[in-house]
């Protein structure tokens, strides 16, 4: 009903009220960026249009397009716009807008309660991307911090709120703290990532504790699993968790166990369980032991690439490449990436390894390369995006995931629609959908020297595959996971 | 029993099986090569178990079937075979009872083997000398094991054009198998004897649409006609009688047993089909060279374009289709010269045994229209994979054969002093296990 009301500004009606409801980001094309104010969207009922969604969902998220640190947001940007298609009306709620965000295909929320006010300072954050924000926030009423046994308590103490008007008072006249935040670096995983995710969880009760007008609650990851089993509990509506990735993934044996705790909980406390993989899912069953009926398994899609530049050779790229793309962590493999260069280069002099990214292992990799007397052969860009990325996905020779625990892993996809063939790790998701890449295990160096050799050596080996790859990525669109993800939604509707 | 006179003015089915197994390749790495002492690039292990499988699934119950039908109409029904020298040389090292169970139906004398390349090469299409030497190898390996000179010929699977009919022609043969496609046939069916343009060479083609219900269609529940019964089947070959003389059922022998299980009914099938087919008192079964002695040839039949029994469109895209199909193929067939000159019969081996046409069909990636059947016999997880193993044991085989070979011998001999003699068959191979025990090539000529 209240979302129809939104919706109304664009019939053109009733906008003086809607001036006061929300603004819009006119940087954006008038597209649906909202800035709610709790407190007034409550009080407007008038329904508009309901009957033409067929559910409504409220979607927890941590980032989206084009403020993005990984994959996450380019999921969640390519799952809603399928999804829409369905008539399924989404309010996106992720822990804060920057205002260049673009989805015309649903809601984008800004829990915050300085959301309208905050929209002020847009032309400055426009200016200086890396300005510290100066902003208020709220105490947080949950907080990951806390031991299993205390958060059971303030669940147990939301669900007694349900409904009362205590609830709203309770979080939208918060009194507000004056705190500094850094959110700008890109740097979201940072020390403050819990007393982050406590503040999302507080905001999110406070916006839409009090709405009983929506279907269910899908959380993406752990970060906002909180919120969503706060949220259901409060509201009584099943939640829907999407494991996009597991501390497991990204940590290996050095997990770090809040995080992991909390992934348990949301999992375990969750109506369903979507998993980006068969691979993820049994990760699920082993690690949390999760009951595997409860999981549903939805493979990530991939947008098809718009005819992009054509990248041609100068003089300064080698004439044989290998890529490495993505954080120089543990959970992407890049030791084994350098282990399998120096194999490769006894039998191929001259060819250049690119290792781009950034991240705790980088170090230790310029070192090793180094020590094997390699770093002739190799490169290291950084961080790299934009044109520079294009640049390189669509130059190099091959592109070489050997993650050793990838609950999807996207960028492969990206690579063959920059017509570049995949060397994939089977420990990946997406190697379950992709037929036409190599796949190896990750810890098996020689073979993968082995496979990157005849990729480097055969080019009619790397037409064959990228010819086949490129219509195999045709197929693997967001619309199948929206469906398979609907049929979820379906389930539980009713 | 002796072979029954086929009576021209009465109709035949006329039955051929292909059993062909080739000789998988071992996991070959590019950084391992030339490390061991033994260039053994095949699969023993693997090679062991599928034969002792299919022989046990397959050969073994479909032989004795048909032996028995043999007996029982007491010569009115009989088959033909084309084996491959791979097949009979892995019979030999892994299920000798299957070969001896073949040997049994040559001995009934209504039994007909065909010719063929002994490799089961695509050497048809790239090298006409070393085409007449596997031909003649495979010819004598008949005469040798089931004392038959094949009068009738098949290309590597049915792959045709008229130039391959003449070489088969200039070889001796008397006929040649190919498929009856539907744009070579035009208006024409294939159930008359044809001949090849310009020549007197005979030209038997498949009647695929009867050939693949049983082949592919018989377990087939969504398929109108399940489940097909040796009576509903025989009613359609008598359906032929007044437009045609012949009907040629050509299919892998695998289809007993193996493709279509046991569990299927295809041996019921195949049980019941002689009676239901001789019902018909007009109706007989002969073997191809019977066929071509009774028959007058109606027409001659020019082929337009290479044509195969392969996927839907019958062409040889299954085996040369990609670039990395070319690619094998060119590079396998350009040390053609240096190979047949060497006189190394233990490297020609090996080089022919690479030469056999499963190892390209692997690397086939036309998986999308056709996809299943590829998927299903690849021992490899991907196209990819089973180009770059080839290419691996290609590129290890033709750094070590002939120019390092002799020296390297030269280095074993003195630490083995013991080579074992070649086999009783020349260019043939002692079994692996002797091989491997002694962990060094025969030497040179």
């Amino acid at each position: 009903m209240k979302w129809g009301k939104t919706l109304s500004f664009f019939a053109g009606r009733k906008i003086a009220d809607q001036e006061r409801l929300c603004s819009v980001d006119s940087s954006t094309g008038g597209s649906r960026v909202f800035r709610f104010r709790p407190e007034f969207r409550l009080h407007h009922t008038s329904g508009l249009r309901t009957d033409k969604f067929k559910m409504k969902v409220v979607m927890l998220g941590w980032e989206y397009p084009p403020q993005i640190s990984g994959g996450l947001g380019t999921a969640c940007e390519g799952l809603t716009r399928s999804l829409a298609r369905h008539e399924v009306d989404i309010r996106f709620v992720v822990p804060y807008l920057y205002g260049s965000e673009n989805a015309p295909h649903m809601t984008l929320v800004d829990p915050t309660p300085t959301g309208l006010a905050f929209n002020h300072f847009e032309s400055i954050e426009k200016t200086s991307e890396s300005k510290r924000i100066r902003t208020e926030r709220i105490e947080a009423f949950l907080s990951p911090y806390w031991t299993p046994e205390v958060f059971e308590r303030k669940l147990t103490a939301l669900h007694e709120l349900r409904g009362t008007k205590e609830l709203r008072r309770r979080f939208a006249r918060s009194v507000p703290k004056e705190i500094q935040v850094c959110r700008r670096n890109g740097n979201k995983y940072g020390q403050n990532i819990f007393e982050e995710v406590g503040l999302y969880t507080s905001n999110v009760l406070a916006t839409i504790g009090s709405d009983r007008s929506f279907d269910l609650i899908h959380a993406h990851d752990w970060m906002t699993y909180p919120a969503g089993v706060a949220l259901a509990e409060l509201t009584g509506k099943p939640l829907v968790v999407h494991v996009h990735s597991l501390e497991y993934d990204r940590s290996g044996a050095n997990v770090n166990h809040e995080i992991d705790h909390i992934e348990r909980m949301g999992t375990s406390r969750a109506t369903k369980v979507i998993a980006v993989s068969h691979y993820t899912k049994s990760l699920l069953q082993q690690h949390h032991g999760l009951n595997p009926e409860k999981i549903a398994v939805v493979h990530n899609g991939v947008y098809p690439r718009e005819a992009t530049r054509s990248y041609q050779r100068s003089t300064d790229w080698p004439e044989k490449s290998v890529l490495f793309l993505g954080r120089v962590t543990f959970q992407k493999g890049p030791d084994y990436f350098v282990e399998a260069a120096a194999r490769v280069i006894e039998h191929v002099p001259g060819v250049v390894f690119i290792m781009a990214g950034s991240g705790d292992m980088l170090d230790r990799m310029v070192q090793r390369t180094k020590e094997l007397e390699i770093q002739d052969n190799f490169w290291f860009p950084g961080f790299v995006r934009g044109a520079e990325l294009e640049r390189m996905l669509s130059l190099a020779d091959l592109y070489v995931m050997p993650s050793v625990s990838e609950p999807f892993g996207i960028s492969a996809l990206e690579a063959i629609s920059f017509d570049t063939p995949a060397i994939i790790s089977r420990q990946s998701g997406v190697s379950e959908v992709l037929d036409h890449a190599l796949k190896v295990d990750f810890w098996d160096v020689d073979r993968l020297a082995d496979l990157i050799i005849n990729g480097l050596l055969h080019q009619e080996l790397r037409e064959d595959m990228i010819s086949m790859a490129r219509e195999e990525v045709k197929r693997l669109r967001w619309d199948a996971a929206a469906d398979k993800t609907f049929s979820v939604y379906s389930g539980l509707a009713h | 029993m002796g072979l029954l006179k086929v009576t021209f003015d009465m109709p035949s089915v006329n039955f051929y099986f292909q059993v062909h197994q080739p000789f998988r390749l071992g996991t070959c790495s590019y950084l391992n090569r030339n490390k061991r002492g033994v260039h053994n690039y095949f699969d023993a292990d693997k090679n062991g178990q599928i034969m002792r499988k299919v022989a046990e699934k397959c050969y073994l119950p479909t032989n004795q079937l048909i032996l028995k039908l043999i007996k029982r109409y007491n010569g009115a029904f009989r088959a033909a075979y084309s084996i491959t020298g791979v097949a009979i040389e892995q019979m030999e090292r892994y299920a000798p009872q299957a070969l001896d169970s073949f040997k049994a139906l040559a001995d009934t004398g209504c039994v007909e083997f065909i010719g063929e390349t002994y490799y089961h090469s695509l050497c048809s299409l790239y090298d006409e000398a070393e085409f007449r030497d596997q031909v003649q190898l495979h010819r004598e390996l008949m005469q040798e094991v089931f004392g038959q000179s094949p009068r009738v010929f098949r290309n590597t699977e049915l792959i045709y054009q008229d130039h391959i009919g003449l070489m088969a022609q200039q070889l001796g043969f008397k006929a040649i198998i190919a498929e009856g496609c539907d744009d070579v046939l035009g208006w024409r069916n294939p159930n008359f004897v044809y001949t090849v343009p310009n020549s007197e060479m005979r030209l038997l083609l498949k009647n695929y649409r009867l050939s693949d219900d049983i082949a592919f269609r018989f377990s087939n529940r969504a398929w109108s006609d399940w489940p097909l019964t040796a009576d509903k089947f025989a009613k359609w070959v008598h359906d032929i009688s007044g437009n045609g003389e012949i009907l040629n059922l050509f299919m892998d022998y695998e289809t007993f047993g193996e493709h279509q299980w046991e569990s299927t009914g295809i041996f019921q099938f195949l049980e019941h089909l002689p009676e239901a087919v001789l019902r018909h008192p007009d109706w007989q079964f002969s073997t191809p060279s019977q066929v071509i002695e009774a028959y007058a040839p109606k027409a001659d039949i020019h082929f337009h374009r290479l044509t195969s029994w392969a996927d839907v469109n019958r062409d040889i895209s299954a085996w040369r289709g990609n670039r990395m199909q070319h690619s094998a193929l060119e590079k396998i067939y350009a040390v053609s010269a240096q190979m047949r000159k060497s006189g190394d019969e233990y490297a020609l081996d090996i080089w022919r045994k690479l030469q056999t046409s499963d190892h390209f069909y692997y690397m086939c990636t036309k998986w999308f229209a056709d996809g299943d059947v590829h998927a299903y016999f690849s021992p490899y997880e991907s196209p990819y994979d089973a180009f770059i193993n080839y290419m691996n044991a290609f590129k290890d085989f033709s750094e070590y054969f002939p120019e390092k070979r002799i020296a390297r011998i030269e280095r074993s001999v003195q630490v083995l002093s013991t080579p074992t003699a070649p086999s009783k068959r020349d260019g043939r191979l002692p079994p692996e296990s002797v091989r491997e025990e002694v962990r060094l090539p025969t030497a040179p000529h």
